[in-house]
């Protein structure tokens, strides 16, 4: 074999060597030079960080809490949530006045508000936006209800509004269509509307605030077909002027609406909010802002670090991130601080719960078991480790902020005590867990979950359960539980509206998987004092009926109740009008970026 | 004189004992290459230490598994979360108040049972396929190749999570998935040695004595493919120590019941943020450890097996 | 090709129309009641007998027509359009560049065989290959964006020319992950060339070793270092999920994790024709190219 060369150093390699040192500090230099972004002392643009990429911009799929914070700003309906007043009270928004109610509560008259019209698009003649009517709103119902449509909205009208669920059938069976007249939806002139009911339902109002029922133009989805998801004509705020303004999984831009009806800045609020200076913008027209850009970042390290940088005008707090944001649970760090940012913490009107399925042969028929392991868990240490101490151990189901709630309430078996707990279990027939099979919790497979699924079997196996943990994607983990497959799984309810309705909903036993009660718990009596609420308005007869449920679930134990969470965000000292909103998507309009010092603070970031 | 049939007799002799007689040769050979390639190992440190390592590694992982070392890893300690760096905890603890450096050592047992189980798994579906096609030839060939061409066309991350739907998920069904994908470079590989060996004269020769196809793929040809199936084996047990931690960042394959370095990564994905190093650190140095010196015996290895190898 | 084609579809519509369990539950929403579940079905065309359903995919596929995403509605040659242009501008520069530094590091290697310099390099490309390419991702997002600021953290800018600033980290990150392997294929590959007769010819009538490199082993193994690349092109496209999803960037990595996360069938099912028949077109081109250059080969 020939002989093996051996290496003798060039010197063109130390040369080469150089090149790309040299290169690569070139590089280096350059993209410093151009991080350093300034804000522009008149743009009064909104920037804004979405957790989630946006699916589409059609109301009718309006479906999670993100892609509505979108629609919303473009679409509007004919109520709102006042934007200071707590608890929440709802007021007009399209509509002319609040709504005429029959006595016997079955028929709402509507007046809608003359002169408002669509943003311009080319759907229209002459590309300008023409004045709604009733017309519209019907319509826009309509196509909830379209089976075609596959809406996922359509539970807010659904067996609820006479005519509209025959209208449906009919459809399916191609013997209707869009002018086919429904009973209960009708229009006797263009800016009246009149809403017949199947029966009482006192949370029409509420949902009317919801982007599913905002009004749509039919030469608009009649143009854009399928597309109309991505061509949204509205009258809302905002709008989106070219459909490249929206950078798929990236971002999306909305401008101002040009042809936006006269919306004030509301002059009354709850106590306290003048001296915040909420109220220094009162009776002026609104949108403040000329543009809003949602920039969707999935991952949440980015997210927050860019908020840090001031790239977003407000973010929540990742759970990673709490120690250096928050000092004594209510103060923002000095550092921050310093940044004139400021901390808001508002609670998150929702409710996190382990739920058992109560069709299981083992659980759904031990209640001393389910009660044993609501005893065994310990949702204290549960809101410190994952939660950084933000949030509330829940008693039962409804959160503070929404009647129904009682303070001061104690859930016996809400409360962690292994010794009771062992002895619960000992009553259920299996003393110290023997004689009890493997049991399951089904989780989904990000991070934090499989954390919460892990701490959950900790939980169990310090009394003897033995808990397996089952990891789904998030569509596995619904179609388990729809399916009635789940035998334990851990998720949350954020409520819809604020009323405690939304709520107990999640046990009526109509409602059994594949709908919203999720443990197909069922319980006769439980079901006839649900019944009997919903006729009642709100009120202290309802309320009292409200407590008689939730001692009912607590007493049935199909949930362990874990937290009322409460939301930390951080919002940046430009930002002027910021009262943070649960329910309702309408906040944007109401915010105001003082530029000028965004401009000056932004540049020391 | 010999009669005719004698003759045929004499001739058949003949072949039976020159068969055996290179049959012989052949195993003597194939011997002597093993006792080759076993001295040219020999004599490479960096191998040999390798081989060490990898041999500490499995009995630390025999020790974890029957509970010898760290018994308590799983075990949680609500109130020491997070600490940091000390001598009881010589990379601090996780969020639970477990130990990490037990964790760690016990992610070695998950690590060399789902390397061993994925690569067994793809070795033993490569060997067969690429054997049988390459021996027989025609549509048994044309069927193989078919099927390796299919499974290699679509990607990875796609094969992957839907193979869960049939086999579910959990951590040892989704290695059985890696172990039923990864078998298409081993079966190339043997198809085309088999293609190559199986017109040798040894193989002939065996033919003529009756040999069965089984005796002619196992006993003859497969020996001398061997050397394939160590490198293949090494390099498929790298490979799915290394997929674990991917999957367990895209939530397949994860069982929080058994610590794996996979789940201390994706811990660590939120922790880097307090900032808190003691999952990253400690599973990145456990896997660097067991990893590079598969590698570099993996390496070691192949010089060994393969003569013309060297210098390479 | 139109067999493997065949067995392509056939595997994924086994895998997702067969055992993929039943999407319309999850499509259903929270709300859900029995009869919208059933007309969930009906519109996703899965109340139809199997075959139907497997000649819909393969018109689908013939007519180069997905239909609209499960999940999102929008339609899936949109989506794929939208981020091809994406995860091009990351893998492209990346691929390229880091091609042209590892064959200069394989071509040093070789040159120094037998000495430190070449196991230096080999140990060097092992011991990177020992690291998960996560931790690469996760501790260089820290170091080089988060904790020093060099870098935008994440970010994309629709422009050409303001997409760059956030593509710089992802590049870096790319290539560094490239090294181990590119360094160590190409490195064979040029080894195979330096023990070949004619170079032993060159060598032997006193032909100068930089002579011999530049003339010879570089010239011949130009045409299989080309076929290593053409085989691995189909990475441009999909080799680049984990970075899309830690920096932001709006490529096809990132739809394909959503919509296996979405369990869209559809989505995945494109996804996954559309990487099988590129990577079946590259390995034809590989191919192709080798029986131009070397006429014993015969195209099967």
């Amino acid at each position: 074999m020939k002989q093996v060369q051996r290496f003798r150093p060039h010197s063109q390699s130390t040369t080469f060597l150089q090149v790309v040192l040299a290169g690569a500090v070139a590089v280096a230099l350059a993209i410093t030079g151009c991080t350093k972004k300034r804000f522009d002392e008149k743009d009064t643009t909104l920037n804004v960080a979405l957790p989630v990429n946006l699916k589409g911009l059609d109301p009718s799929n309006a479906n999670d809490q993100y892609s509505a914070t979108v629609i919303g700003q473009i679409y509007e309906g004919l109520l709102q949530y006042n934007y200071l007043k707590r608890p929440f009270v709802l007021e007009p928004k399209l509509a002319d006045g609040m709504p005429e109610i029959s006595k016997d509560g079955l028929t709402y008259t509507f007046k809608i508000k003359k002169g408002i019209k669509f943003q311009d698009n080319a759907a229209f003649k002459d590309g300008k936006g023409r004045e709604i009517t009733a017309q519209d709103f019907i319509y826009a119902w309509k196509r909830l209800a379209d089976p075609r449509n596959t809406s996922e909205g359509f539970w807010i009208f659904d067996g609820k509004i006479k005519g509209l669920n025959e209208w449906a059938t009919a459809v399916k069976a191609e013997k209707a269509n869009y002018d086919t007249p429904v009973e209960g939806l009708t229009a006797p002139d263009a800016n009246t509307l009149v809403i017949k009911l199947t029966g009482v339902y006192h949370q029409l109002s509420y949902v009317l605030t919801m982007p599913f029922s905002a009004v749509v133009a039919r030469e608009a989805v009649e143009k854009y077909g399928k597309e109309f998801l991505n061509n949204p004509v509205g009258t809302g705020p905002f709008m989106l002027v070219k459909e490249s303004d929206w950078v798929r999984n990236s971002k999306i831009t909305l401008k101002r609406n040009p042809n936006f009806r006269s919306d004030l800045y509301p002059s009354e609020g709850a106590p306290g909010d003048a001296e915040k200076g909420l109220l220094a913008d009162a009776g002026k027209p609104l949108p403040f802002a000329d543009a809003i850009v949602f920039s969707e970042i999935v991952e949440s390290q980015p997210r927050w670090q860019n908020g840090l940088k001031g790239n977003f005008d407000w973010f929540d707090i990742p759970k990673d991130n709490y120690e250096s944001a928050v000092k004594n649970k209510t103060e923002i760090a000095p550092e921050l601080g310093a940044k004139s940012m400021a901390l808001d913490i508002t609670p998150a009107l929702d409710v996190t719960y382990i739920g058992f399925n109560m069709l299981d042969p083992v659980l759904g028929k031990n209640k001393a078991l389910r009660q044993a392991m609501s005893m065994a868990y310990d949702s204290k240490t549960y809101i410190s480790k994952f939660l950084n101490g933000r949030g509330i151990p829940s008693q039962g189901p409804i959160p503070p902020g929404i009647d129904g709630n009682e303070e001061g309430y104690v859930n016996p078996y809400a409360q962690f005590d292994v010794e009771k707990a062992k002895a619960l279990l000992a009553k259920a027939g299996f003393p110290e867990g023997k004689g009890l099979p493997e049991l399951t919790y089904e989780g989904f497979s990000d991070t934090n979950a499989r954390q919460n699924a892990e701490f959950f079997a900790q939980m169990m196996a310090a009394i003897g359960i033995k808990v397996k943990i089952n990891s789904n994607t998030w569509p596995q983990f619904q179609e388990k539980i729809k399916a009635q497959k789940a035998q334990i799984f851990g998720i949350a309810w954020g409520a819809d509206y604020p009323d405690a309705q939304n709520f107990y909903q999640l046990y009526y036993s109509k409602n059994k998987s594949p709908g919203p009660n999720d443990t197909s718990y069922n319980s006769p009596e439980f079901d006839k004092i649900y019944e009997e609420s919903l006729k009642l308005p709100p009120g202290e007869a309802r309320t009292k009926l409200y407590v008689k449920l939730r001692d009912i679930v607590a007493e049935d134990a199909p949930w362990i109740f874990n937290a009322h969470r409460l939301g930390y965000r951080i919002r940046q000292g430009w930002v002027n009008n910021f009262k943070w909103t649960e329910v309702g998507y309408d906040y944007p309009k109401y915010m105001r970026v003082d530029s000028k010092l965004r401009a000056e603070l932004g540049a020391k970031f | 004189m010999p009669t005719a049939s004698s003759s045929s007799a004499d001739v058949s002799t003949s072949i039976v004992a020159e068969t055996e007689q290179s049959d012989r040769h052949q195993r003597r050979a194939r011997n002597s290459l093993w006792w080759d390639a076993f001295f040219r190992f020999k004599r490479n440190k960096v191998g040999v230490i390798s081989f060490f390592v990898i041999m500490l590694y499995i009995a630390v992982g025999i020790l974890a598994a029957v509970g010898v070392l760290y018994p308590n890893a799983q075990v949680p300690n609500q109130v020491e979360a997070y600490t940091s760096m000390s001598w009881a905890h010589p990379f601090g603890s996780d969020i639970f108040g477990r130990d990490i450096l037990g964790r760690a050592v016990h992610g070695i047992t998950t690590a060399i049972s789902i390397g061993l189980l994925a690569s067994t798994l793809s070795l033993v579906i490569g060997l067969v396929l690429g054997a049988v096609s390459g021996y027989f030839g025609g549509k048994v060939d044309g069927f193989v190749v078919w099927l390796y061409t299919t499974v290699d066309s679509i990607p990875y991350i796609l094969l992957i999570p839907s193979l869960t739907f049939v086999l579910g998920r959990g951590l040892i069904n989704v290695f059985i998935a890696v172990g039923l994908t990864s078998w298409v470079t081993t079966a190339r590989l043997v198809r085309g040695e088999f293609l190559k060996h199986k017109n040798r004269d040894y193989v002939m020769a065996a033919h003529a004595i009756g040999a069965g196809n089984n005796r002619k793929i196992f006993g003859h040809i497969l020996p001398n493919v061997a050397h394939l199936a160590f490198v293949q084996f090494g390099l498929g047990f790298v490979a799915a120590i290394k997929i674990e931690v991917i999957l367990s960042y895209l939530g397949l394959g994860v069982d929080p019941s058994q610590p794996s370095w996979g789940l201390m990564i994706d811990d660590a994905k939120n922790e880097i943020a307090r900032p808190y190093w003691g999952n990253l650190t400690a599973a990145t140095l456990f896997m660097f450890g067991l990893i590079l010196s598969f590698n570099l015996f993996n390496d070691a290895l192949r010089e060994a097996l393969d003569p013309k190898m060297k210098n390479k | 090709m139109i067999p493997i084609l065949i067995g392509v579809t056939l595997l994924t519509f086994m895998l997702f129309n067969i055992f993929g369990g039943d999407p319309a539950q999850r499509f259903a929403g929270k709300h859900a009641t029995v009869e919208q579940v059933q007309t969930i079905r009906a519109e996703l065309g899965l109340d139809r007998s199997l075959p139907e359903q497997y000649l819909f995919f393969v018109k689908q596929i013939a007519t180069a027509d997905y239909g609209r995403s499960w999940a999102s509605k929008q339609l899936i040659s949109t989506m794929i359009g939208d981020g091809l242009g994406a995860t091009l501008s990351l893998t492209v520069p990346a691929f390229f560049s880091s091609i042209v530094f590892c064959i200069g590091l394989a071509l040093f290697a070789v040159w120094g065989r037998g000495t430190i310099l070449d196991k230096g390099t080999v140990v060097t490309c092992l011991a990177l290959l020992s690291i998960s390419s996560l931790v690469y991702i996760l501790a260089l997002q820290y170091l080089l964006a988060f904790r020093t600021g060099i870098f935008p953290i994440s970010g994309w800018d629709p422009s050409w020319i303001g997409r760059w600033q956030y593509l710089y980290l992802p590049w870096i990150i790319l290539f560094v992950l490239s090294l181990g392997p590119n360094i160590l294929i190409y490195r064979t590959v040029i080894m195979d060339e330096v023990f070949q007769d004619y170079v032993r010819t060159a060598r032997a009538k006193g032909m100068s070793e930089q002579k011999v490199f530049a003339k010879h082993v570089l010239k011949n193994a130009m045409i299989p270092i080309i076929t290593v690349i053409v085989i691995e092109m189909p990475f441009l496209i999909t080799g680049s999920v984990l970075i899309e999803n830690f920096f932001g960037i709006p490529g096809l990595g990132g739809t394909l994790i959503k919509a296996l996360n979405d369990s869209d069938f559809p989505t995945i099912k494109a996804f996954t024709v559309i990487s099988a028949l590129t990577y079946m077109v590259f390995n034809l081109l590989a191919d192709v190219l080798y029986s131009v250059v070397d006429p014993r080969v015969k195209l099967g």
